[in-house]
Formats: structure tokens, C-alpha cells, sequence
């Protein structure tokens, strides 16, 4: 059985794929795994080992409230949960993947009190002309919880956006149409980054990859090796 | 940064050809499940080649050739790049953004990691690593480069103690970074895993993952000592001709553990999961038996190994090679590199494959690749440099083919002899196109695009 479905379910292009796919008809999207029960029992934390991927890179940075900030400034203090987004992204394997699952992270920190001082998220646009930070102070207000430290970032422009995501490998391709003109869409492979309180990379998660459940057994294999909780 | 600019028929062309699949694996129908899929017209085929004395320059190179027949360059070497030297090139993988090939030589064990994305026409040297046995702790041979996220994993064939089959996997950032290395279960150290059959090897080969299944399925070849004598005096060799492979290993892929470990006698090569998304198997096939193995998961969520078919005539020693699967799972091709044949396999039921074509190649034949389409299938011939025939019957011994396929017979497009070219004799194709970096591929001749 051809399995067009399961393709078009990665998809980490624009909605405009659908019809542009060579198909009679768009096919339903697949939901990727991690809006799913997992399908395998997650490892137990501590008994393997994620071994440093390099230094998470620094930056300048913009917060929710427009303060110029340094993107260090949210590591190292705790296990950090990195996500690379842009809120027009439409595609639901893609950006809306990876804030589903980071709510799902802040669920799981939120029921464990321990956990609580220990754990951050954060969602990094790399989409600073419409993401300004009142844009992703009210996209932020649907999904976090008031108690949980989930913060949502931008940049200033172009220039100090595309420092960071050349450190972190994250490349993006900006739409444009005949004219020039940015369509407000971009391709990129989905990436979100686990990094440890001596700010390094411990694990990278792609759509397929990406899962609250091995999240939260990745953060405290992490949390067990620092003794904290 | 550069952000490339997208004409409107840039684009449009970037979105039909380029999926990224989650979960899914199929050259194109062979990658990591972790990469963007070419699904449309591929514009270049990048070729590992391994040098031959006497040959051009003798060196290992990537030769890019023109696959797009809306090109005016089609069928034609378009570029290559010589890395100094013969290395006994061999396999060659794509970074899961599709950025960079990375292309390792089993003798040397020196990977080479080529720019294909600043202009896929023309690839360029980025790094090479020459460090690999030292800071893998002894891996000798790295032979498959898979793409995970973020990061490459590359299978070893064998190790610097006693350069034989033992051997191990090592990770690697996508900047070419050292990460860590996992050595094979065997009978000493099982690390944890079951022993299911009579062996324990540690032999390694090929690695392919079910990331749905967090399963990463592990095949085994042979070491250094053989892989890099003359084929003759191998096989003469009674004590060389025991040192093979006989397993397949199921490992959890999220905590790289090894789980199970399988009986697959006879030298498992190259495998290949199914892509559906309740297909929970794969296929590899062993040289020195000539069967197709099915590698399949069991409704308690057990793992276990067959054989499914046979592969020609085992006794004539057709050696199976490389095999690819389609796109819907239901086909298998299958190349016999002595006989130079390929054959087609109905894998419709996994547990049966029927044989329904076969056809001759050349006068050897080594990888298969096919498009995500399943209409154009591009064969190479060369194996390893101490195996290939070097007496010709035919003038057919080192080419790059392209046939396309209509589902009952293959219809020859164009080849290219390597020899002839002075290139070498070609191993690994991986596919290349503008789209996925979102840039306009240069001026079409509509006009010879329609004349061919």
C-alpha cells in the first residue's frame, strides 16, 4: 500500500505543498508521532547516556516584554528545552509539532514539583519581522502556563537571527514570489535542542523523533547526573 | 546566513519535489527517514569513485552527472573533485538537511564531507576527517554515513587490533565533530543483549532505523584482512572464507543498546526498511548464501530473522549486493555483482518475495538506486578494488547506467563508461537537486529537452 499519506505527514513545507504534490487530490495529513501515545516504552532515565553534542551557541536575543537579552541568559541554570519556530508556520508536523510537545514537557514539570526549578523551555522565532515580541508574548499566552518558565524569544533582525541559527545548524529557506516579495513562508527541518546546565547540546530532535515522553526521560537522565532533583 | 531568493517557478518547483518524511525510509528510496525525500525529477547524481592506477589521476573522487533531461548538460560528468589519493572509496551519505555528503574510504578510513548545497552542480571539499581510528578508540573501515538528527552515524567494518570483523558504530556531529563510539555485542560482552542463535560476532556493515519502533537493525560483512585481499586468493582461503558475518543486531535506537541479536548467516549486506507505516520489517540479502532475509517484528513486539528467497543459483555464486526497495514497498530489486544481473522481487508479502524480471547489466554490477517514483533505477559497477574484474569481455566493467522502468521491462537512457572517462571505477549514488536549497537550476533548453 503506497504510503503518499505517511509522507506528506513530514512535511515541514507550507500548506501550499498540498496542492502543489503530485496527487488528484490532497490526502489527509498524518499526525506525526509525538501527537501520539508513543509507540515503545520510553527508556528509564539514567540507564544511557547522552553524550555532549558541543557548546549551545550564544546570541542577542529580544524577550517577550522587548528587553535585549543574551540567549545564555537562559541556560545553564536549568535543563533547557531549545525549539526553533516561526508562528505562521501552518504546517502541523512542523512548528505547531513542536510547541504541542513542549506543552507537553510543561505538563509533565508541572505534576512533578521537583522538576519545576529545574526545567525551561524556550521558543526561538526565526521569523523576527512578524514575530515581534508582543506577537509571541500573545501566541506564548495560549500555551504556557503562568508557574512554568517557558519563554518565547526574538531577534532584533535578520543579522543577529542568522548568527544563531548558523551555530545551531538550523537552516531556513525564506519563500518569496516573482516579485521579491517574502511570501511568510519558510522551509526548514524541524530541530529542537535538549541542553544541560554547563550549557551543552545533549540530544537534537527532528518531527519523527520528537515526543514528550522520551523528552522527559532525556531531561532526567540529564537531572539525575547533576543530582538534582 | 544566506538566505537563497526563490523565483515563483523556483518555488513552485522546490514544492513539488521536496518532501521532508517523518517517518518513512525508501535512494531515494534508501535514505534516512530523518531526510528531506527528492520525490520529483532529481537534477544531479553524485557518485563516489574509487581510483584506479593508471586511470586519470588514480585518485578517489565525487563525479556529479547530469540526470535532468530538461538540462543541457544532461547525461554528462558535469564536475568532479579528487580528494589526493585512493582510499578504497565506498559508501557515501547525505546529512539529514541534505547539506553535506559524506563519503569514507574502508581503507584509509579517512570520510571526506563534500559541500553540496552552496552549488549543487558543483560539490566542494568542506573537511576531511583523518582521525577516525584514533578517536573512535580503534574502528577501522567506516562504511555506511547515516544521517540521524542533527548528526551522522557511521558503521565500521573492522578494527585496528587485528584488523579483523569485530568492529563498531561511531556518531558524529553534523560538523564533523567526534561524538562517541558504540562497539558491537559479541560473545565476550554482550552488552546486555540476547543472543538469540549461534553467533555473536561483532561484525558490522550497513545500519538502517525504524524510529517509529526505535529500532536501529545493524547487518555484518567482514574485516580488513579481507575486504582489501584479491578476491582469488580469499576464497582459496579456507581460514578468510570463516571470517564473515553471520548476524543481524536490533538495537533501541533512542538509547543505542543493542536488544537482540539475530542469525543471519552468510554475510549480511545492505538493509532496507519498508516504508509503510504499520510495516514493521526490513530486507537484507547475504552475499555468500544468495538469500533474501526478512528482518520483521512480531505482534509481542519481538524481533526476529529468515530466510524469504532465494537469489539466482546459490552454487554458481551470483554474490548479491546492493538491493532497493520501492516507495509502496512492494517491489525489491536485487544485484547479483558476479553475474552482473539485476533481479525484481514482488515483495507484496514480505514473507514470500517472488522473483518476477531479471535482466543483465553488465559484466558486474554492484549498487541499485531508484527514484522515489520508481521510474528511473541508475546502476554503478565497482565492489572494492582487490574484487572488481579487471579482465574485460565486453567493454563493460566500469559504468554508471540509467534505465528508466515501466514496471515490466527497463528501458537503457544512457550510460557511461568510467574507465573511458578516466574517472575510475563508481560506487555509491546519491541524488542531488536544486530545489532543496531553494535555487533556481540553471537556464533549461526547452527545445533539446524535447528533442531527447
Amino acid at each position: 500500500m503506497p504510503d503518499r499519506r505517511l509522507i506528506l505527514c513530514g512535511l515541514v513545507l507550507m500548506s501550499t505543498v498540498l496542492q502543489a504534490a503530485p496527487h488528484d487530490h490532497p490526502e489527509p495529513v498524518v499526525l506525526a508521532p509525538g501527537y501520539s501515545a508513543l509507540e515503545f516504552v520510553p527508556p528509564q532515565p539514567g540507564t544511557y547516556q547522552l553524550p555532549p553534542l558541543g557548546s549551545a551557541a550564544d546570541g542577542e536575543v529580544l524577550d517577550s516584554s522587548g528587553q535585549s537579552r543574551r540567549l545564555h541568559d537562559y541556560l545553564g541554570d536549568k535543563i533547557t528545552v531549545l525549539s526553533f519556530i516561526f508562528t505562521r508556520c501552518n504546517d502541523v508536523n512542523g512548528c505547531p509539532l513542536a510547541t504541542f510537545v513542549m506543552k507537553g514537557v510543561q505538563q509533565t514539570v508541572m505534576a512533578v514539583p521537583a522538576l519545576k526549578n529545574n526545567v525551561r523551555v524556550v521558543s526561538f522565532s526565526f521569523d523576527p519581522a512578524y514575530d515581534t515580541p508582543e506577537v509571541l508574548r500573545s501566541y506564548g499566552e495560549h500555551f504556557r502556563d503562568p508557574g512554568f518558565d517557558w519563554q518565547f524569544l526574538t531577534t532584533a533582525g535578520d543579522a543577529e537571527l542568522a548568527a544563531i541559527l548558523d551555530a545551531y545548524g538550523q537552516w531556513v529557506i525564506k519563500d518569496y514570489d516573482s516579485e521579491g516579495n517574502f511570501l511568510g513562508t519558510m522551509s526548514h527541518v524541524l530541530r529542537v535542542y535538549l541542553i544541560d546546565r554547563d550549557k551543552r547540546i545533549r540530544n537534537i530532535y527532528s518531527t519523527s523523533y520528537l515526543h514528550a515522553d522520551t523528552l522527559r526521560s532525556d531531561i532526567a537522565t540529564l537531572l539525575q547526573e547533576t543530582g538534582k532533583p | 546566513m544566506m538566505i537563497p531568493r526563490l523565483t515563483r517557478a523556483a518555488a513552485l518547483s522546490a514544492l513539488a519535489l521536496i518532501l521532508f518524511a517523518p517517518n518513512a525510509l525508501a535512494d531515494e528510496t534508501c535514505m534516512s527517514p530523518y531526510m528531506a525525500k527528492i520525490v520529483g525529477q532529481e537534477d544531479y547524481i553524485y557518485i563516489w569513485t574509487l581510483g584506479i592506477e593508471g586511470v586519470g589521476d588514480g585518485e578517489d573522487k565525487l563525479v556529479t552527472v547530469d540526470v535532468n533531461p530538461d538540462s543541457e548538460s544532461y547525461a554528462q560528468v558535469v564536475h568532479s573533485v579528487s580528494v589526493g589519493g585512493r582510499n578504497e572509496a565506498h559508501h557515501s551519505g547525505l546529512s539529514d538537511d541534505r547539506r553535506y555528503l559524506w563519503a569514507s574510504g574502508l581503507d584509509t578510513s579517512k570520510i571526506f564531507i563534500f559541500d553540496v548545497h552552496t552549488d549543487p552542480g558543483k560539490p566542494r571539499l568542506h573537511k576531511t576527517i583523518d582521525d577516525f581510528v584514533a578517536k573512535s578508540g580503534g574502528i577501522v573501515g567506516p562504511h555506511t554515513n547515516y544521517a540521524l538528527p542533527g548528526r551522522m552515524l557511521l558503521t565500521g567494518l573492522s578494527n585496528n587490533r587485528d584488523h579483523g570483523g569485530r568492529t563498531g558504530m561511531v556518531e558524529y556531529t553534523n560538523a564533523g565533530e567526534y561524538i562517541t563510539t558504540h562497539w558491537m555485542p559479541t560473545d565476550d560482552n554482550l552488552q546486555g543483549a540476547v543472543k538469540s542463535g549461534s553467533y555473536a560476532d561483532g561484525y558490522g556493515y550497513d545500519a538502517r532505523a525504524l524510529p517509529r519502533r526505535n529500532v536501529l537493525v545493524t547487518s555484518s560483512f567482514t574485516g580488513w584482512n579481507n575486504y582489501m585481499m584479491n578476491l582469488g586468493k580469499m576464497m582459496a582461503d579456507a581460514e578468510a572464507m570463516k571470517r564473515f558475518g553471520n548476524t543481524v543486531v536490533i538495537w533501541d535506537l533512542h538509547t543505542r543498546k543493542p536488544k537482540k541479536i539475530l542469525d543471519v548467516p552468510g554475510a549480511p549486506l545492505e538493509i532496507r526498511c519498508a516504508w509503510g507505516s504499520r510495516s514493521n520489517y526490513c530486507f537484507t540479502s547475504t552475499a555468500l548464501t544468495s538469500k533474501i532475509w526478512l528482518i520483521y517484528e512480531d505482534d509481542t513486539g519481538d524481533w526476529h530473522a529468515k530466510a524469504v528467497a532465494d537469489i539466482g543459483d546459490a552454487s554458481k555464486i551470483p554474490l548479491p549486493v546492493d538491493i532497493s526497495i520501492s516507495a509502496d514497498d512492494n517491489h525489491l530489486w536485487v544485484n547479483t555483482w558476479n553475474d552482473g544481473k539485476v533481479r525484481l522481487y514482488d515483495t507484496t508479502n514480505p514473507h514470500a518475495p517472488t522473483q518476477v524480471f531479471e535482466h543483465q547489466i553488465g559484466e558486474q554490477v554492484n549498487m541499485v538506486s531508484q527514484s522515489w517514483d520508481g521510474e528511473r533505477v541508475y546502476f554503478t559497477s565497482s565492489l572494492l578494488a582487490n574484487w572488481d574484474k579487471t579482465e574485460s569481455t565486453g567493454g563493460d566493467l566500469q559504468y554508471f547506467k540509467l534505465y528508466g522502468w515501466d514496471g515490466e521491462k527497463l528501458s537503457p537512457r544512457f550510460h557511461l563508461d568510467f574507465i573511458e572517462l578516466g574517472l575510475g571505477a563508481p560506487h555509491q549514488m546519491r541524488f542531488g537537486a536544486y530545489a532543496l536549497y531553494g535555487l533556481t537550476p540553471p537556464a533549461r533548453d526547452a527545445a533539446a529537452a524535447d528533442a531527447r
